[in-house]
């Protein structure tokens, strides 16, 4: 551990080292952060062999681990994965591309902030989950009523951030880029989009996080696939280990979802301080 | 305007001919309050280095703001040349564009990358043109702000306090560094600063901004490069810390 730490400060940089990148570097810490999930599931799987907990309501990791290899094997979890991730996908891509063009229109011009934002400040207190019966009344009860709740959901969260990042860019930034001779658009593009993206990709955060809630509810309403329709109809037939399934493929997707954003915030925001981990070139 | 006796009087009529670089007539500014600035009346010859002197609050930012058309002045009151360059107290880098970047960003010409580094090397940052802004130490940082401006090759080049936020040590080698690219580019200076041996190191002539005028305005007729231990220097010292209301 201190031959690490040496080694950082030998690169220069140790200023800009931050505790989270202390804290993820090395094979040993990492494997470090696996014992108590590990640890649970032997208890999980002890206490289940030692008969102490009642398997039809809790099933055994074993069990558990059986169930999502037969459903792998007829290529049912496959299947219902992609079409849960499609709806995301959709939705998500909707809402964002929605929340995006509002915050930019909004964030840009003290008109187009008249115009859009008193409407989504008041629309924004009114939680989407709630609007499931019109939903329903409206679009039936197909794919429409979960992608729109789905894009309603994580449109706010993008737009709210944007927004806020747009307005917050730093007017000595912008007067420095207008004594460099940038032209308003050259200062948007090179000002104001840059200073407002690490505010854009939390706001996206929260609209993945957002979305897989969404797509919880609305698949649990009515669904002919996807893993809500797997976990519903696993219900009915008192298959907890298939629910047990599902909850592990929710959990695992959001984690997966988070994780890739915050890939993109190493990738996209690498000159903040707190990502400066190693040499700077 | 009342000018310190030593001060010939011709040079102020020079100031107010038409090859002058900066020329600022009968300008006024106020923030709704008192005049902030109160009918000033100056000019800068072109390669003339000029400090600006004043009280904090007294509105030497407002007035180089104003050079710089940052803030609003009426066309009739204002000469400016349209290559100006401006570095503030803060570097002012964009963080997310590498160094040399921030030197080329906003150059119009094919070249623009060879002409960045160049910059960069004239203020002795070769070694960190690729770096991010955020890791440079303040002087590092400061001197990276300094290329941006020079790239531009001003006529006028604009520095409000620009080695305020310096160490003593780097704020020595910062004014020796600016000096001599002064004397390379001979660009007019408009500097900025709180500092009466800063302006008397560097500069040609001293204005002191009081109660919005220019209540001072003399020639530093000393030889360069200058020292503070030079003959004169205290004399002249002494007189402006005066007029800042400081017993020297
Ligand atoms: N945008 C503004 N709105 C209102 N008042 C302002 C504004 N800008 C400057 N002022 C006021 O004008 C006066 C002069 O400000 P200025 O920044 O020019 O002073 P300064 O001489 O540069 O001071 P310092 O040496 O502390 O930097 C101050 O009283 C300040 O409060
Ligand atoms: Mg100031």
């Amino acid at each position: 551990m201190s031959g690490f730490a040496l080694q950082r400060s030998a690169s220069g940089l140790p200023a800009v080292t931050t505790a989270k990148a202390k804290g993820r570097g090395s094979w040993n810490q990492r494997l470090r952060r696996a014992y108590v999930p590990l640890g649970i599931l032997a208890i999980w799987q002890a206490g289940y062999a030692l008969g102490w907990i009642p398997s039809q309501s809790v099933p055994p990791p074993s069990a558990i681990a059986l169930a999502a290899w037969q459903l792998a094997i007829t290529g049912q979890l496959a299947d219902n994965i992609l079409v849960s991730l499609e709806r995301v996908a959709i939705g998500l891509g909707i809402g964002v591309a929605a929340g995006t063009v509002m915050a930019l229109i909004a964030g840009l011009s003290r008109l187009g902030e008249d115009s859009i934002d008193p409407t989504l400040q008041m629309l924004r207190t009114l939680p989407h989950l709630a609007l499931i019966p019109l939903m329903i009344m409206w679009f039936g009860i197909g794919e429409t009523p979960k992608l729109t709740l789905i894009a309603l959901g994580s449109l706010f969260p993008i737009y709210l951030n944007l927004f806020a990042g747009i307005r917050g860019a730093d007017r000595k930034l912008r007067e420095a880029a207008n004594t460099l001779g940038l032209s308003p658009l050259e200062t948007i593009i090179n000002v104001v989009l840059p200073a407002a993206l690490p505010n854009f990709l939390t706001g996206l955060r929260q609209a993945f996080g957002i979305a897989w809630i969404t797509l919880v509810v609305a698949e649990q309403i009515n669904a002919s696939a996807g893993i809500g329709y797997l976990v519903m109809n696993a219900r009915d037939f008192l298959r907890t280990d298939i629910i047990f399934v599902g909850l592990s493929i929710y959990a695992i997707l959001g984690l997966l979802t988070d994780q890739s954003v915050r890939l993109l915030e190493t990738t996209l925001l690498a000159w903040r301080p707190s990502f400066l981990k190693d040499a700077t070139r | 305007m009342n000018m310190i006796a030593s001060m010939p009087l011709s040079q102020s009529e020079l100031h107010s001919d038409p090859g002058a670089a900066v020329s600022v007539r009968n300008l006024t500014r106020s923030f709704g309050g008192p005049a902030i600035l109160d009918q000033i009346t100056f000019s800068i010859a072109p390669g003339e280095f000029v400090a600006l002197l004043g009280r904090s609050g007294s509105g030497k930012s407002t007035l180089l703001r104003t050079l710089a058309g940052l803030d609003p002045a009426p066309p009739e009151t204002l000469t400016v040349p349209a290559a100006r360059a401006v570095v503030f107290q803060e570097p002012r880098l964009l963080p997310w564009k590498r160094v040399w970047k921030n030197v080329a960003l906003g150059l119009r010409m094919p070249d623009a990358k060879a002409k960045a580094l160049d910059a960069l090397a004239e203020v002795e940052l070769q070694h960190r043109v690729e770096a991010w802004p955020l890791t440079l130490s303040g002087g590092e940082a400061q001197r990276a702000a300094l290329a941006r401006a020079l790239v531009r090759e001003p006529k006028l080049l604009l520095l409000d306090e620009p080695f305020a936020s310096l160490d003593a040590l780097t704020r020595m080698r910062m004014q020796a560094l600016v000096a001599s690219l002064w004397q390379a580019h001979k660009p007019a200076v408009l500097l900025v600063t709180h500092d009466v041996d800063e302006a008397l190191l560097l500069a040609d002539r001293v204005l002191v901004l009081i109660e919005g005028k220019i209540g001072i305005d003399t020639q530093i007729p000393l030889d360069r490069p200058r020292h503070a231990s030079d003959p004169g220097f205290s004399t002249l010292r002494t007189k402006l810390l005066a007029s800042l209301g400081v017993q020297g």
